[in-house]
């Protein structure tokens, strides 16, 4: 193969490597419209078929979930509450299990949520500190907490039962 | 973890905490809003690029790096990947308001399922 043949070649390699590069992320327009027209939203976690995220209407922000299937939310009793700010959420697979990161009365806690039952309990933080994100696995069986203890971050696994 | 000033992504393997090398994100820091798809094919995440954050996925399989550009250009604060990796969630800022949009990576990426997912139209 002639050089000018070799460098062909290379741009046609190099043309449909960009090509294929190009292909970009769709957007979801007719949920992205719905998302907007939700108000200012914040901190999603995202699992298969739910989307979990931090909404806000009126100065007051609530903990919301998606159903992408429908996209419709889905009641959530007992986890939100007027004096109560969420700072972070996550959700599992299933749509079954939260972990939320709130403050109340002053205090930063991590809470677990049980939709099917609207049961809340809090996880404390072992040795003490302050969280300020989480993550929960896809099975809902693990969470991830970025903790801040005496100045520094840390991330804790926390196995759940 | 930060490294050289610089928050970097690590990528541990558990329960054994053995480190996995993230070759394609590297250079590219600081790092954040990491997410992992099931079986930790695909890790998304934001990087510096120039002046801007840029979402990126990196594929641990085939070693691709997917830059992920946005229509409009907005500035990205978190992501969030499906477990499946078919689609992604983007808090953004566009016109001083926070948004999530959702995008559909099923013309981009592979779908990672958990092992032992029946696979649609094989057979019975």
């Amino acid at each position: 193969m002639s050089v000018r043949s070799r460098l062909l070649a290379a741009v046609a390699v190099g043309i449909a490597v960009s090509g294929c590069m190009a292909s970009a992320p769709r957007p979801m327009i007719g949920l992205n419209q719905q998302l907007e027209r939700a108000g200012s939203n914040r901190e999603p976690a995202l699992s298969d078929r739910w989307l979990a995220m931090i909404s806000g209407r009126g100065g007051r922000e609530r903990v919301l979930l998606l159903d992408l299937a429908r996209q419709l939310p889905v009641p959530l009793p007992n986890l939100n509450r007027p004096d109560a700010q969420p700072l972070s959420v996550a959700v599992d697979n299933a749509g079954e299990r939260l972990a939320v990161i709130r403050q109340l009365n002053d205090r930063t806690e991590l809470v677990l949520y049980r939709r099917s039952i609207g049961s809340l309990e809090r996880l404390p933080m072992q040795p003490p500190g302050v969280p300020s994100q989480v993550s929960l696995r896809a099975d809902g069986r693990e969470l991830a907490v970025q903790v801040s203890r005496d100045g520094l971050w840390q991330v804790d696994l926390i196995r759940l039962p | 973890m930060e490294r050289n000033g610089r928050l970097s992504l690590i990528l541990q393997q558990q329960p054994d905490g053995r480190m996995v090398p993230l070759r394609r994100i590297q250079g590219h820091e600081p790092h954040s809003s990491p997410s992992l798809s099931w079986n930790g094919r695909y890790l998304a995440a934001l990087v510096q690029q120039g002046n801007q954050r840029l979402a990126v996925i990196e594929d641990r399989l085939s070693g691709r790096l997917h830059p992920l550009r946005l229509p409009g250009n907005p500035m990205a604060v978190k992501l969030t990947l499906a477990p499946d990796a078919q689609r992604l969630a983007i808090e953004l800022i566009r016109d001083g308001r926070r948004q999530v949009q959702m995008f559909d990576l099923s013309n981009m990426l592979e779908p990672d399922k958990p092992a032992g997912s029946r696979i649609s139209g094989a057979p019975r």
